[in-house]
């Protein structure tokens, strides 16, 4: 029964053992192997080489593997300007792995070409060249005694640095330039503030925080090398000082500001009220009645229209005194025209003009009128006289309007816009004058109207009638303007002006007047001299009258 | 009009007023002109060398950058301003004296004058497209640096001189004195090749450390003062 039992445990042990004595010869094995194997050296490696005041220089190398044996290492080098190679002067006063040359050995614009050669018992290894030029490895030492001082002055405090050139550097001869930076740190920051120093040892730094803590660094250079190492920091605090006066002065801004900033909202918000009190509005010119913009435009007809329109005459007292004096023209012989009633009634009529008819839609221009109380029917309505009616015998100086009558119009004022043959001889046919008398309204111009250049029209009073004639006398306030209209007063309708103009005096004295529109009526020439009122008998072909547009009814 | 009239006024009496104004400084010390110190020339002279041999290295590492980035080592360049004695380390430049110096100095600057225009006339018309304009830029800027530099040192040792600081054996040396006709043909004529633009920027870049060098002794041994 033990017998298997036996016969594994044997089993096992013996793996056992044959495990253990193959690790032993492998252990045996290897550390013989291993006394055994060198090798030659590994190939070094030259770092770098450094020259902290273009005075002396080392340089530096890393060794490769030894191999095993004891290796030395051989620093050797070529040189510019000298002949054959040559080994490194000096391995120990720099550190292990490394060469110091001295500075009888060192020159400046000169190559080096530098080589490690390492070897032991088994071999050499030599490193790649490596060229030089002190020129390009020049890094100083780092500043020295580096001190922070603060400054308290009246007005504020500033912290004032201070230091040394590195031990080593010779500043003075020129051979070196040195420059210095230094970076500031305050306590709670943790970012760095550079400056740059230049040549001087010595730096001020102004508008320092009272309470803080600062850390200052710095480093140099030479010529146009590397930087050299920051110092240590070092630090100071600056003492917390008494602002009373400042922070006093600062409290009294504050509060003057206040109310001068709420006075600037209040006079922004009521600028316009402000504007008004300090730079009142001036009035300007102004006409009653005119419209500046509209004079301005320059729309001459309508502009002086309005000017002439908008005078508020005063028509009524100024009429009423002259209501009377009407002078009829009629011609005996001729028939009462059909609306004989019509102009019978005008006794005290005022004529009115044709621009009174316009108002009843007659149209008050035409080609020339018609003395027609009769024929003129065309466009009147019930009260309208005829249009062409026409002077008998006589010339029509102006006709008047009548602000209270304007049923009547006589036939010398209207307009037939519908003439029937504008010819002027038509009339002859169409005229059939009034009976008895026609008016002759010569108004007395008030002196009312304003500063406007409102045509002076002056009215004549009629001395004398003739049969035959009209003989107007009395021109003492006659003026024309320079038109030779006579101006009546307008409403304050836009009613154009109408002037008649007597075209012809007939043989039958019939005044054939006739009526043209403004314009029109500018371009034609004047005869002037008969607007004088005063020669009658020129009263021939040059003579204009007025049509005075009907005044609004009541 | 009548603005345009005023405006022209305005600008006539500006620049009348800056004319008066300002000093001018006479090379030949007239009177009423402000003529600079030693100290001044010192100073300008110092940083125009200074700013020279900055360009130059400039142009130098971007064309170590481009055409030979991976080497170290490009071979021995020889340059053509070899045949000049330079003090190589402080104790000798001390050693030579300030009219020695001033010799040196302008040794050098005439010795570059005429390369350095033959490399910015090569550069420029260099197809390379490496090359950019701003390049060919720097290498005028430095050809002219150069000559202006040497007038400048001429006059400062002309004021040297008449302030007695410096000996009268410094003569006023020609550009044909100094360097041998032979150094020029050092470099080929007509064309120059890359290999010939680096080793001249090579060479440039280590003399114009030199010169400033040099001033700088000149100007501590002369004027010993703050800066030095």
């Amino acid at each position: 029964m033990s017998l298997p039992f036996l016969r594994t445990h044997c089993g096992t042990v013996g793996a056992r053992m044959w495990r253990d004595l193959g690790l032993a010869v492998l252990v045996l094995l290897s550390a013989a192997v291993e006394s055994n194997s060198t090798s030659p050296p590994g190939k070094p490696v030259l770092l770098s080489c450094r020259s902290p005041e273009k005075e002396t220089f080392t340089c530096w190398w890393e060794p490769g593997s030894d191999g095993g044996l004891p290796t030395t290492y051989r620093l050797y080098y070529e040189r510019e300007r000298l002949e054959g190679v040559h080994e490194c002067p000096d391995y120990w006063s720099a550190g292990s792995n490394s060469c110091f040359f001295n500075k009888t050995h060192t020159l400046i614009w000169v190559d080096y070409y530098l080589t490690v050669v390492a070897s032991n018992a088994l071999g050499n290894a030599t490193s790649d060249i490596f060229k030089m030029d002190v020129m390009e490895i020049m890094k100083p030492n780092v500043p020295e005694n580096v001190t922070l001082l603060v400054v308290e002055t009246e007005d504020s405090p500033y912290l004032h640095i201070r230091w040394e050139h590195p031990r080593n550097t010779d500043t003075e001869s020129g051979w070196v330039t040195i420059k210095y930076e230094l970076r500031i740190k305050q306590e709670k920051n943790n970012k760095w503030k550079e400056y740059m120093s230049g040549t001087q040892s010595h730096f001020s730094l102004y508008s320092i925080a009272p309470g803080g803590v600062y850390t200052v660094q710095v480093r140099c250079k030479l010529d146009h090398g590397s930087w050299s190492e920051w110092t240590n920091s070092t630090n100071v605090k600056v003492p917390n000082y008494v602002q009373n006066e400042r922070s006093f002065w600062i409290l009294v801004a504050t509060l003057s500001a206040i109310p001068f900033m709420a006075a600037m909202c209040i006079l922004i918000v009521k600028r316009e009220n402000v504007k008004q009190c300090v730079l009142p509005p001036v009035p300007g010119p102004k006409i009653r009645g005119v419209d500046f913009h509209l004079l301005m435009s320059g729309q001459s007809e309508d502009s002086t229209n309005a000017l002439i329109i908008n005078q508020n005459f005063p028509l009524i007292v100024g009429w009423k005194d002259q209501m009377e004096e009407y002078l009829i023209v009629t011609e005996n012989d001729i028939g009462p025209p059909s609306d004989a009633s019509h102009c019978q009634k005008r006794k005290k009529s005022l004529i009115i003009p044709a621009g009174f008819c316009s108002d009843w839609e007659i149209q008050c221009k035409s080609t020339h009128i018609q003395n027609d109380c009769a024929g003129g029917t065309k466009n009147e309505t019930g009260n309208f006289p005829k249009n062409n009616k026409s002077l008998s015998g006589e010339s029509l100086s102006y006709m008047e309007p009548s602000k209270l009558q304007k049923q009547q119009c006589l036939g010398q004022n209207f307009v037939n816009t519908e003439a029937t043959d504008p010819s002027p001889l038509n009339y002859d046919n169409a005229v059939k004058p009034f009976t008895n008398s026609g008016y002759v309204d010569i108004r007395k111009h008030v002196e009312n109207t304003q500063e406007v250049n409102v045509k002076q029209v002056d009215y004549s009073r009629v001395e004398d009638v003739n049969g035959d004639n009209v003989f107007i006398l009395n021109n003492k306030n006659l003026a024309f303007n320079s038109s030779g209209y006579m101006d009546f007063q307008r409403q304050e309708e836009k009613l154009s002006e109408d002037y008649s103009r007597v075209k012809e005096v007939g043989s039958n004295n019939v005044v054939v007047l006739q009526i043209q529109d403004m314009s029109a009526d500018t371009k034609n020439p004047h005869a002037t001299g008969a607007h004088k009122m005063g020669v009658c008998t020129e009263l021939i072909n040059s003579e204009y009258i007025d049509t005075i547009p009907a005044p609004p009814l009541m | 009009m009548a603005r345009f009239w005023c405006a022209v006024l305005i600008l006539a009496c500006l620049e009348l007023s800056t004319r008066v104004g300002t000093a001018p400084i006479c090379s030949y010390g007239q009177a009423g002109c402000h003529t600079p110190s030693l100290a001044d020339i010192f100073d300008r002279v110092i940083q125009q060398s200074s700013r020279m041999h900055g360009i130059s290295s400039d142009l130098h590492s971007e064309f170590e950058q481009y055409f030979f980035p991976s080497k170290n080592l490009i071979g021995k360049p020889k340059c053509h301003t070899h045949g000049i004695v330079t003090p190589a380390d402080k104790e000798n430049a001390q050693r030579l004296g300030r009219e020695q110096l001033t010799e040196v100095i302008l040794r050098l600057l005439g010795a570059w004058g005429d390369p350095l225009l033959q490399l910015y006339r090569s550069m420029s018309q260099d197809q390379n497209q490496d090359f950019n304009h701003y390049s060919s830029n720097k290498a005028l800027e430095i050809s002219d640096m150069v000559h202006e530099l040497r007038d400048g040192v001429a006059k400062m040792a002309e004021k040297m001189k008449l302030s007695g600081v410096l000996g009268n054996t410094v003569g006023y040396i020609s550009p044909e004195g100094l360097v041998p006709s032979s150094s020029f043909s050092f470099y080929k004529h007509g064309e120059l090749n890359s290999m010939d633009h680096h080793d001249l920027l090579y060479c440039f870049r280590r003399d114009s450390n030199k010169i400033k060098n040099y001033l700088q002794i000149l100007k501590c041994t002369t004027l010993p003062g703050l800066d030095c």
